[in-house]
């Protein structure tokens, strides 16, 4: 791979800063992705009504909505009745198609569309949302600063109701892990409430914190590492235990007969089996006792005739293909996965006995690498390389 | 006299009442039990089967607001928001009774040992009492400002989880920033109700050596440590096993700068390090024919006083950006091995969302590291880079199809004789024609160094009644291994869950698989799920 390569992400990492740092880039939120129908369910309106027509004769939020300022819950019904309605309009039941010279208009039809007398009135249907919210705290609050210019709105729906992005212009104070619960329903034990009836709290809107789509439990390393992530506010911290520390096989995860399959995925780390797994001790302790190492005797030692898991020629001095040295080079972990330390100091090793072969890549004295490693952690150093004077990188003062 | 404190205490605890605090508390128990048959590959004769008797019990536990200090905010429905103090742990027993781990095994006409002697790896199936992780989170100092963990924590870096047992503090800075400080011991496999899956990797799990010195100094040799050990005979644990250097404390400190709470992106750079010290002479010191100079070779004083186990930089950084209705959402993570002076882990994409749509390219760099006492570090190691291109469409809201494909290419920088790539994709589609009905189908193909795959999955899942779900899956795959005859197999998984009463579930798996090797081969298990939840 390129030298420059390696430095990519760092480079757009820095990059990301700077954008960030210094413009201040903020998502904006589309109208498609702002408003849940989990969070505010599907309404049914069928009313005609104009917060334009009613803010320029003069009304106020308070006038239609006195109940709005000592509201204490989302639960709450805010909707005027029709009680309010007729401080202003000369409604009269007894004479639907009522009309008052220089009055609002009084008409049934003028609310209620399509209204005739044989059938009773459309009702209005509106599932509370399942939030947290207190009127009364935000009483000073502007209306608008929540719920938009109603100058320009005749019906309100939903999208005259506050995004959680509207929420977090104000709501700056906090500590992260606990600001999903200023508004959203918790259920015991601290952790949101996701199932309603009308559907699942699922992250929908920002980029990474995407919806759970259908790969999502197998295929979620970016959104769980993302900084500022909120898994822990939705799920307790044993889901993920549940699996990457687990005793179960996760059947989603794992293809049946994975036992016998299991083997490409691993020899490529594809997927990364250190997620789960420590291979020198979940991988040996299972290889070794399904036979399949040298260590046991009766297994399969490369002495026996057609009887190696390896093929001829795999570990040989000088001479044959010596392919194990192309394999380790290109995936070690897979070799750990049966082999201890130890199997490799046989020949590995500048003890007595063995034959000396170095593991070590060309150009290893002096390396950087080498340097790190030896002022990191000489115990390594120390399995093969046992006198002073066989230690240490820099040769050339020798 | 140990009685009589005993029975002090007791008469303490009755005698002085203390008013009740009604904790909001959440239980999670699952009761896990697998039965199945593992095959032991014999070179002669016909092979044995082993048998798998699992059972394993867990226990999650939250409690939320220990002493009720924000009962007065939750009242007055205020934000979580002041002083609260909270629980949270996970417990685990796990044993093996079958003869895969509790067996034993002959060695030799005469020689018939404990499976768990000989695999020392095997202990960690054995009589396991795992605590995962448990602390008490004091949330709300410093106006706010300040979170501390305390006890057993686990912590993530993005490529991979680890625990200590000690502390983390994080506190909110001015400027949307946050840092976050570690301090600990390690979890390791020897630590009290340790992990071994917390550990890192490469050290060996079992034969450990020390170095025997000779008759001139330097002229010693690596030896088992086992051989002068008293047999206990405990069929719990291995009876030869010695690691002492497997055992030390492995002091963790780390270090993190984030942005916080800050919507359209994030950024994090931290640092971590895990050090333990070197194990001089243990075990007596006559033990050896010539002076013990400890389990390194050390007559000259060249074994270091510690070593440095893990020590890396990491960053990572993700924004959210919106194009007209295409939302953008470029990330780049990547990680820095002081101890190898190495990139070891980086990547590098983008997600492009348009409506339900999204496109995620993805640029991977992997190069192996291991823990700082394994010799596979100084092992020459070559890195794989990969591209990857997903695609999903995630149905509208509450959407019934979703799709989703994948594609990604490896290259291996060691390309020697062998395929320098490895590549593959995928493909599936998800359809829920209702509430109570959900099918799924899968394919994939890869292809390249490691083998060729090919075969797809297929998935219908019931719910029957308000309290039965049933689910059925079957998968056909055929493998290609290199050096190896190609081969098919089968897989039928038939599974249900039935909520026996609101807080008990009962999930049963049954699962057979066919094959040229096994033929046939069944396995079952069971999971009574308790999530016993009071109302506070």
């Amino acid at each position: 791979m390129p030298r420059f390569l390696r430095y990519l992400p760092l480079a757009v990492i820095a990059a990301l800063a700077i954008v960030l740092g210094a413009t201040g880039v903020r998502a904006e939120r589309g109208p498609d992705d702002a408003w849940s129908p989990v969070v505010y369910p599907e309404q049914r309106l069928p009313l005609t009504f104009s917060h334009r027509l009613h803010l320029a004769r003069g009304a106020t939020c308070a006038t239609c909505h006195p109940a709005a300022t000592t509201s204490r819950s989302a639960v709450d019904n805010l909707i005027p009745t029709e009680a309010a309605c007729r401080a202003c309009h000369p409604i009269d039941r007894a004479e639907p198609q009522r009309s008052v010279a220089g009055a609002p208009p009084a008409a049934c039809t003028t609310c209620h569309p399509g209204w005739s007398p044989d059938r009773p009135v459309a009702r209005v249907y509106l599932t509370p949302p399942p939030l947290k919210f207190d009127h009364s705290a935000h009483v000073k609050t502007p209306c608008a600063s929540c719920h938009g210019d109603m100058t320009t709105v005749d019906l309100a729906t939903t999208r005259q109701l506050p995004t959680m992005a509207s929420c977090l212009a104000c709501h700056t104070s906090g500590s992260q892990e606990r600001r999903c619960g200023d508004c959203h329903v918790r259920k015991l034990g601290g952790l949101l409430e996701t199932k309603f009836p009308h559907g699942e709290l699922v992250p929908r809107a920002s980029g990474l914190g995407d919806a759970h789509g259908p790969r999502f439990s197998s295929d979620h390393a970016q959104e769980a590492r993302q900084v500022g992530a909120t898994c822990t506010a939705c799920h307790d911290q044993s889901e993920c235990v549940d699996c990457h520390q687990g005793v179960v096989r996760p059947l989603g995860f794992h293809p049946g007969n994975y036992l016998l399959t299991h083997a490409v995925e691993a020899r490529r780390g594809t997927p990364d089996c250190s997620a789960c797994h420590r291979t020198q001790s979940f991988c040996v302790a299972c290889h070794e006792r399904s036979g399949i190492t040298t260590r046991i005797p009766g297994a399969f030692d490369a002495s026996q005739p057609g009887g190696a898991f390896h093929p001829p020629g795999w570990a040989t001095a000088g001479v044959g293909p010596n392919r194990h040295a192309i394999e380790a080079r290109r995936n070690l972990t897979s070799c750990s996965s049966c082999h201890r330390e130890e199997d490799c100091l046989t020949c590995h090793s500048n003890q007595p006995g063995s034959l000396g072969a170095s593991p070590h890549p060309p150009g290893w004295r002096g390396s950087a690498r080498c340097r790190a490693l030896d002022r990191g952690n000489r115990r390594m150093c120390l399995r093969c390389h046992i006198t002073q004077a066989e230690l240490g990188c820099d040769w050339s003062a020798r | 006299m140990r009685r009589a404190v005993i029975a002090a205490l007791a008469l303490a605890l009755v005698a002085i009442p203390s008013p009740a605090e009604a904790y909001e508390f959440w239980v999670r128990a699952r009761s896990i039990g697998q039965a199945y048959q593992l095959r032991q590959y014999q070179l002669i004769g016909p092979d044995l089967f082993l048998g798998r008797r699992r059972y394993t019990q867990t226990i999650a536990l939250r409690i939320v607001d220990i002493g009720d200090l924000s009962a007065e905010r939750r009242q007055q429905r205020l934000p979580d928001r002041g002083l609260t103090i909270s629980w949270q742990s996970y417990l685990r027993v796990d044993h093996d009774f079958g003869t895969f781990t509790s067996g034993r095994m002959t060695l030799s006409p005469s020689i018939r040992r404990d499976a768990i002697d000989v695999i020392p790896e095997l202990a960690e199936s054995t009589a396991g009492l795992d605590l995962l992780y448990g602390h008490l989170t004091i949330a709300g100092l410093a106006g706010d400002r300040v979170t501390v963990q305390l006890g057993r924590v686990l912590f993530d870096d993005g490529w991979g989880g680890s625990g200590v047992d000690g502390t983390t503090v994080r506190a909110e800075l001015p400027g949307r920033l946050a840092i976050t400080a570690l301090a600990g011991l390690r979890v390791r496999a020897a630590s009290p109700l340790g992990h071994h899956a917390l550990e890192l990797d490469g050290t060996s799990g079992a034969g450990c050596q020390e170095y025997v010195e000779g008759p001139t100094p330097g002229t010693g040799s690596w030896q088992l440590i086992d051989r002068n050990r008293r047999i206990t005979n405990s069929r719990l644990s291995s009876d030869f096993e010695l690691c002492p250097q497997r055992q030390v404390w492995q002091p963790t400190a780390g270090v993190a700068l984030a942005t916080s709470r800050r919507r359209g992106g994030g950024i994090e750079v931290g640092y971590r390090r895990t050090w333990s010290r070197t194990v001089g002479v243990f075990d007596g010191v006559d033990r050896l024919a010539y002076p013990d100079v400890g389990l390194y070779p050390n007559e000259h004083g060249q074994a270091p006083a510690h070593g440095v186990n893990e020590e890396r930089l990491y960053a990572r950084a993700h924004a959210d950006l919106r194009a007209g209705s295409t939302v953008l959402t470029p990330y780049a993570n990547a990680r820095f091995s002081l101890l190898h002076a190495a990139f070891d882990r980086a990547d590098l994409g983008m997600r492009i969302r348009r409506g339900d749509h999204v496109v995620e390219p993805t640029f991977e760099y992997f190069l192996p590291t291991f823990d700082g006492d394994s010799i596979f570090n100084a092992f020459s190691i070559a890195p794989t880079t990969d591209v990857r291109v997903g695609y999903g469409y995630l149905g509208s809201a509450l959407g019934r199809l979703r799709l989703h494909g994948s594609a990604w290419l490896r290259r291996y920088a060691e390309a020697e004789a062998l395929p320098s790539f490895a590549g593959g994709v995928d493909a599936g589609i998800e359809h829920a024609p209702s509430s109570r009905l959900r099918a799924r189908a899968d394919a994939l193909w890869d292809d390249g160094y490691g083998g060729r795959r090919l075969g797809g999955t297929g998935e219908i899942a019931w719910k029957a009644r308000d309290d039965l779900w049933l689910r059925g899956r079957a998968i056909v795959l055929g493998v290609r291994e290199e050096d190896a005859p190609a081969y098919v197999t089968s897989s039928v998984v038939l599974s249900s869950s039935y909520q026996v009463s609101e807080m008990v579930a009962l999930h049963v798996v049954a699962e057979g698989n066919h094959d040229e090797v096994s033929s046939t081969q069944t396995r079952v298990f069971a999971v009574l799920d308790l999530a016993f939840a009071p109302e506070p």
